[in-house]
C-alpha cells in the first residue's frame, strides 16, 4: 500500500472536499492557533496577534509515520501540542480515531489521552531527576488507573526491556544514564500505556550522531512490533527523509507542501521545499563541490495581522516579483495524486536533492 | 574533480600544534580531555575537526587559544603560529595574539554576545585593543565595514542595536565580523552553525566561505555534521576520546575511510541522496568515559573490526601513515595498513 | 518607556493605599480599646465614651479611615497618646536615627558583599570561596541580637575599643545642628570632626549587626550569579578578542551578574530603612523600631499606623526606583 493511497489532506478552504478516509487515525482540519502579545498594564501597550499556526490540515493514517518539517518558528511544535490538546487550538478540528477532541469534556479527554503520547526533544530536562528509571515508566500507569501491582510490574519491566534498559539499571536515576539511554526511558514512559499515536518532538536532535542511529532504529523496530502511528516533528531533513512515510513542510504556520517522502524529496513542487533541500549539505564532497546551492536571502519572520499574497513570496526565488504571488495566497492544491502544494508556480524549478547539481 | 585539494606542504603552514594535552579535575579525578594531540594548518586552508560530544574538540580549540580556565589545565604542548612558537600558556602574552592572529567563533549565537552591550561596542572592543592609535571613530568606521562585509543591512544604524534585537543568523554573522576584525591568519569556528536553521546555516556558511577566500584566512571548523565537513573543508581530523584517530584530505575521509570509527560514523548518518532505508548501521555502546578509558585502543569496545581482538584490547595503537606522500592518511588503528590497502582495491572502479 | 513608568507609578500608589486600608482595618479589629488605655482601667463609662467620641472611635470604620487619610495627607499624622506628643514630633526625632543606621548597614552589607563575591569568584580560588560561603552561612543562621550582644561583650566590655549601648552619641557629645538629621553628615557639614568620629564609632557595631544577614543574603546571590555569568560563552568570546581576564570580568561579567541582584538589594534596603526592633533594643538606639514595639504594646494606634504606612511607602518607592533603574541599565527591558 503506497502512502499516497492512505490518507489525504483536505483543503482548509473547502473542508469536506474529500470524505474522511476510513483508515485515518488522526485528522487535523483548518487548525489555527494565534497568540496575542502586549496590551498588558493599566494603560495598555501595542497589541499584536501572532499566527503561530494558520490553517493547517492533514491526515495521519494508522501505522504510518507522518513528518512535520520546517524551520524554527514554522509552527510544527505548536501543531503537535494542539493535536494532543496540551494547548487549546484557536480554531479548527482535531479528530482522533473519529472523535472530535474539541467536543470532549475534561475526563473524556483524559481517557483518550492514554492513547496519545509524546516524547520530548531534550532527554536531559524531560525526566524528573529524583525518580528512578522504573518509577518514571511506572508513573503513567498510576495516573491512568492501572492498579494491579503485578500487571504494572510486568508492563514496566517489559517496556524497559523493550527499549534496552537492563534490570540492574532500572533503579538508577536519570543522571546515571547517557543521553541516548534517557531518550529510551522517555520512550518507554510514552509506550507503557500502549498508545496508538506517539508524537515524537525532535526525539534525536539532542543526541550524538552515533546515538541518533540507535534511537531511530529502535523507533522503527517498536513501530513494527507494536503497530504504532508516529507524528514526527523534525527540523533535520536528512532524518525526516529517512524516517517518515509522508511529510508536510510548514512555513510560518501553513503547509507549503505535502506528499510521500519519495515524491517530496525527489520531485518537490514548492520553491521553499526546494530551497530547504538545496541548503542541506550532503556527506559527499565531490557532489558538494559540483553543486550550486540556492541561497535564499532573509529570514522567516512571523507577521502580524493579515498576510496578503503568498507568505513565502518575500524570499521566494520564483515568485518574488510576480504580481499574482503578491496579490493572492496560493491554496494548497493536489497537483498530483497525493502530492499537494501551495504555490502558483508549483514545480517550476529544478528540484530535489539534485537541485542545481549540474548547473556549474 | 573541479576544485583541487590542497596539499599539506609545511612551508605553507600557519599553525602547528604539537603534543597538546589538557586535563580537567572533576568528581571522577583527573580527566584528560585532549591527549597529546598535534595538527598542522596551512595558509587559507579549511580544516574540519569532527567528533561527538565529549571527544575533546572544544577543549582543543580553547587550549590552542590558551583559554582553559581552572580547574582545567594545559599539561603540555606547543603552538607555532605565523612562523614562531607562541607562549600560549602565558595569559599576559596571549592578550596580544588572541583576536589578532588567531580568533574564535563560538557555537551558540544566543549566548556568545554580551546581552547588555550594543554590538558596535562589542566589535570595537577588539579593534581598539589591538590597533594602536586607532580612535573610536575610526574603529566605528571599521566596524561598519565589517558588518557590511558579513551582509548585515543598514550596518551604520544597527551598530547601536543590542544582541537581542538580532536573529540567530544575524548574531552569527556578527560573531564572524568580530573574529575577522583584526585580520587574523587563523579562525577557529566551534560548531558555528549548529544552532541555526538549515537555510540560515547555508547563508552563514556562504558568508564564511567567501570571506575565507577573499582574505586568505585559515579556518579550523569544529563540527559533528559530516555534510558541512564535506561541503566546507579541505582536510579532516576525526577526534575520538581526546585523540585524532584519523587525519586526511576530505575525499579520503568520505570515500575510503581508514579508521573503523570514521567508517562507522559515516554509515550511521541517513543519506538523503540514497532512498533505500534499511536499518541504519549504528555504533553500539556510548562514547567512552574519559576517566576510565580502556587499556588498549579506546574505540575497541565499540569497534566492528577490533572488538575482542587481543592486540586492540592490550595495545594503544600508534599513528600509522598510509597513502601516498602527497595525500597521506594518518590513522591510529592496528589495522590501518590492511584497511587502507583493501579500500584501495575497493575504490579503484568507483568514478572519481 | 514613559508609559511603563506611569503604569508603575499608578501601581505603586495603589499598593500604598492597599497597605493603608489593610493595616487600618486590622488595627481596628484587634481586641483592646485605645480609649480605655487613655482614661485608665477604673474610669467610668461616661468618660470612656467621651474620649471615644473625641478620638472618633464611635464612627464607622470607613469614616474613621477617610478622616485619617485626609489628615494624614495634610501632614497631620495624629496624636500619640503614649508619648503625649503629635506623631510627627515623635517620628521626627526617631525616624532619622533608624534611617541613618539602616543606610549605613546597607552600605556596609552591599559593599562587603560585592567585594567578597568578587574575591570568591574571580579566577578559581576554592579556599577563599569556602571562607566566603562559610561566612554567609554563619551570617544567615546567627540571630542578630545574639551577635550584637557578643560584639558588645568583646569590643566594649572586654577590649573597650568601641562605645557601649548608649545610642547615637556619647553622653558628653551634643548633637550637631540639624540639616539632614544624619549625625555623621550634619557633623561634617559643620566641621565638627570630633562629633563625626563619635557618631561613626557609635554606628560601627549596630551597623555590622544589622547588616550581617543582608550581607550574607546578597553575597550568596551575587556569588551564584557571577559564577553563572563567568561560565557564559560570551566571556570566552570576549577573552578570545584579546581582552584580559580582569577587564573581561569587570566590563562584562560584573554588569550581567549585577542586574539580577538589583531587586534583592532594593528589598534589603527597604527592610533596613524600616528599622529593627531587636538591634535597636540591644544598642539602645533611639529609632522607630523600639518605638513601634512599645506603641503596639500600648495600643498607640496612631504611631503604629504611621509606621506601617511609612514602611509600605519605603518598600514601594525602592521597588519603583529599582524597576526604573532596570529600564535604564538593561537594554532588554529598555527596548522591548
Amino acid at each position: 500500500m503506497s502512502a499516497a493511497e492512505i490518507g489525504n489532506p483536505v483543503q482548509p478552504v473547502e473542508p469536506g472536499l474529500r470524505a474522511e478516509h476510513r483508515d485515518s487515525l488522526l485528522a487535523v482540519r483548518g487548525l489555527r492557533k494565534t497568540y496575542t502579545t502586549g496590551g498588558g498594564g493599566l494603560l495598555g501597550g501595542e497589541r499584536r496577534t501572532v499566527r503561530a499556526v494558520d490553517g493547517v490540515s492533514f491526515d495521519v493514517a494508522r501505522g504510518e509515520t507522518f513528518g512535520l518539517v520546517g524551520e524554527s518558528g514554522c509552527g510544527k511544535s505548536t501543531v503537535a501540542r494542539c493535536v494532543l490538546h496540551l494547548i487549546n487550538p484557536t480554531e479548527g478540528e482535531i479528530r482522533f480515531d473519529g472523535v472530535d477532541l474539541g467536543s470532549l469534556g475534561h475526563d473524556e479527554l483524559r481517557k483518550l489521552r492514554r492513547r496519545m503520547q509524546i516524547v520530548f526533544q531534550d532527554p536531559f530536562t524531560s525526566l524528573d531527576p529524583r525518580m528512578t528509571a522504573y518509577s518514571i515508566v511506572d508513573e503513567p500507569l498510576g495516573i491512568h488507573g492501572v492498579h494491579d501491582r503485578e500487571e504494572r510490574e510486568r508492563r514496566v519491566e517489559e517496556m524497559l526491556d523493550l527499549v534496552g534498559i537492563t534490570p540492574e539499571q532500572m533503579d538508577r536515576r536519570p543522571f546515571a544514564f547517557s543521553g541516548g539511554q534517557r531518550q529510551r526511558i522517555g520512550l518507554a514512559r510514552a509506550l507503557v500505556l500502549n498508545p496508538d499515536l506517539v508524537v515524537l518532538d525532535e526525539p534525536v536532535s539532542a543526541l550524538d550522531v552515533s546515538i541518533q542511529a540507535q534511537v531511530l532504529n529502535l523507533l522503527r523496530d517498536l513501530q513494527a512490533r507494536l503497530g504504532l502511528t508516529y507524528l514526527f516533528i523534525v527540523h533535520d531533513l536528512t532524518i525526516a527523509e529517512y524516517f517518515c512515510d509522508r511529510l508536510a513542510v510548514l512555513y510560518l504556520g501553513a503547509v507549503m507542501e505535502l506528499g510521500d517522502r519519495e515524491t517530496l524529496f525527489r520531485a518537490p513542487l514548492h520553491p521553499y521545499t526546494n530551497a530547504l533541500l538545496s541548503a542541506v549539505p550532503l556527506p559527499d564532497p565531490r557532489r558538494e563541490r559540483r553543486r550550486k546551492r540556492i541561497i535564499i536571502k532573509g529570514e522567516a519572520s512571523p507577521q502580524s495581522g493579515a498576510v496578503q499574497g503568498c507568505r513565502f513570496r518575500p524570499r521566494c526565488p520564483v515568485g518574488q516579483d510576480r504580481d499574482i504571488c503578491r496579490q493572492s495566497e496560493p491554496p494548497l492544491q493536489e497537483k498530483a495524486p497525493g502530492h499537494w502544494a501551495a504555490c502558483h508556480f508549483a514545480g517550476e524549478l529544478p528540484t530535489g536533492w539534485e537541485a542545481g547539481a549540474e548547473k556549474s | 574533480m573541479n576544485t583541487p585539494v590542497e596539499q599539506p606542504t609545511s612551508d605553507d603552514a600557519v599553525l602547528r600544534v604539537q603534543h597538546m594535552r589538557t586535563e580537567f579535575v572533576g568528581d571522577q579525578g583527573v580527566v584528560a580531555a585532549v591527549r597529546d594531540v598535534g595538527m598542522t594548518v596551512n595558509r587559507a586552508e579549511k580544516v574540519g575537526i569532527v567528533g561527538e560530544s565529549g571527544s575533546g574538540k572544544s577543549a582543543l580549540a580553547l587550549s590552542i587559544l590558551g583559554l582553559i580556565e581552572p580547574p582545567g589545565r594545559i599539561v603540555s604542548g606547543s603552538v607555532w603560529l605565523n612562523g614562531r612558537d607562541i607562549p600560549f600558556r602565558d595569559d599576559r602574552e596571549m592578550r596580544r595574539i588572541r583576536g589578532k592572529e588567531i580568533s574564535l567563533i563560538f557555537q551558540d549565537p544566543m549566548s556568545s554576545l554580551d546581552p547588555v552591550k550594543n554590538i558596535g561596542d562589542q566589535i570595537i572592543e577588539g579593534i581598539v585593543w589591538h590597533q594602536q592609535g586607532v580612535s573610536r571613530r575610526q574603529a566605528r568606521k571599521q566596524a561598519v565595514e565589517l558588518l557590511q562585509d558579513v551582509e548585515i543591512p543598514n550596518a551604520e544604524r544597527r551598530l547601536h542595536d543590542y544582541p537581542h534585537q538580532y536573529s540567530g543568523g544575524m548574531r552569527q554573522r556578527i560573531m564572524i565580523a568580530i573574529a575577522l576584525a583584526n585580520e587574523p591568519s587563523v579562525i577557529i569556528a566551534d560548531e558555528p552553525t549548529t544552532a541555526l536553521d538549515v537555510l540560515t546555516q547555508a547563508q552563514v556558511l556562504d558568508v564564511l566561505q567567501r570571506l575565507v577566500t577573499e582574505r586568505q584566512v585559515a579556518v579550523i571548523l569544529i563540527t559533528h555534521n559530516l555534510g558541512i565537513v564535506a561541503e566546507f573543508c579541505d582536510k579532516v581530523q576525526v577526534m575520538y576520546a581526546g585523540r585524532f584517530v584519523e587525519q586526511s584530505m576530505v575525499d579520503e575521509i568520505f570515500y575510503r575511510p581508514t579508521h573503523p570509527y570514521t567508517e562507522a560514523l559515516l554509515e550511521s548518518v541517513p543519506r538523503p541522496d540514497r532512498l533505500e532505508r534499511g536499518i541504519l548501521p549504528s555504533i553500539p555502546g556510548s562514547p567512552p568515559n574519559l576517566a576510565r578509558l580502556p587499556a588498549g585502543c579506546s574505540f575497541e569496545p565499540r569497534c566492528s573490526v577490533g572488538h575482542g581482538k587481543q592486540i586492540c584490547k592490550e595495545q594503544v595503537p600508534v599513528s600509522l601513515t598510509v597513502g601516498s606522500p602527497m595525500r597521506p592518511v594518518v590513522a591510529e588503528c592496528h589495522f590501518a595498513r590492511e584497511r587502507f590497502e583493501h579500500s584501495a582495491q575497493h575504490v579503484e572502479g568507483a568514478p572519481v | 518607556m514613559l508609559r511603563t513608568v506611569i503604569n508603575k507609578l499608578v501601581g505603586s500608589v495603589a499598593a500604598i493605599f492597599g497597605a493603608s486600608i489593610i493595616s487600618f482595618v486590622f488595627l481596628r479589629v484587634l481586641p483592646g480599646n485605645p480609649a480605655r488605655l487613655i482614661v485608665g482601667p477604673l474610669a467610668p463609662a461616661s468618660s470612656l465614651l467621651s474620649v471615644e467620641k473625641q478620638m472618633g472611635l464611635d464612627q464607622p470604620v470607613i469614616v474613621q479611615y477617610g478622616r485619617y487619610m485626609t489628615s494624614f495627607l495634610r501632614g497631620d499624622w495624629g496624636f500619640s497618646y503614649g508619648a503625649g506628643v503629635p506623631v510627627t514630633t515623635e517620628m521626627a526625632s526617631r525616624l532619622p536615627a533608624s534611617l541613618e543606621l539602616g543606610f549605613y548597614a546597607f552600605l556596609l552589607a552591599f559593599v562587603a558583599a560585592v567585594i567578597c563575591a568578587l574575591l570568591a569568584t574571580y579566577r578559581y580560588r576554592p579556599v577563599t570561596d569556602g571562607v566566603v560561603r562559610g561566612t554567609a552561612f554563619f551570617g544567615l543562621s546567627v540571630p542578630p541580637f545574639w551577635f550584637g550582644l557578643l560584639a558588645l561583650l568583646l569590643f566594649f566590655a572586654t577590649w573597650g575599643i568601641l562605645p557601649g549601648p548608649e545610642g547615637r552619641l556619647s553622653t558628653s557629645t551634643t548633637p550637631p545642628p540639624s540639616i539632614t538629621h544624619f549625625y555623621t553628615i550634619d557633623a561634617l557639614l559643620h566641621g565638627q570632626l570630633s562629633t563625626f568620629v563619635d557618631a561613626v564609632r557609635h554606628l560601627i557595631l549596630p551597623a555590622i549587626t544589622l547588616g550581617l544577614a543582608p550581607f550574607s543574603y546578597l553575597v550568596r546571590l551575587l556569588r551564584a550569579n557571577l559564577l553563572d555569568v563567568s561560565r557564559e560563552p560570551f566571556i570566552i568570546v570576549v577573552r578570545s578578542k584579546g581582552i584580559g581576564r580582569f577587564l573581561a570580568f569587570a566590563r562584562h561579567a560584573l554588569p550581567n551578574a549585577f542586574l539580577p541582584t538589583l531587586t534583592a538589594a532594593g528589598l534589603v534596603l527597604a527592610q533596613l530603612l524600616s528599622g529593627s526592633v531587636l538591634v535597636e533594643k540591644v544598642f539602645n538606639w533611639p529609632g522607630v523600631g523600639a518605638l513601634v514595639t512599645d506603641s503596639i504594646l500600648r495600643q498607640d494606634n496612631a504611631i503604629v499606623q504611621t509606621f506601617i504606612l511609612l514602611s509600605a511607602t519605603a518598600y514601594v518607592v525602592v521597588n519603583l526606583v529599582v524597576d526604573i533603574l532596570y529600564g535604564v541599565i538593561d537594554p532588554r527591558v529598555r527596548i522591548s
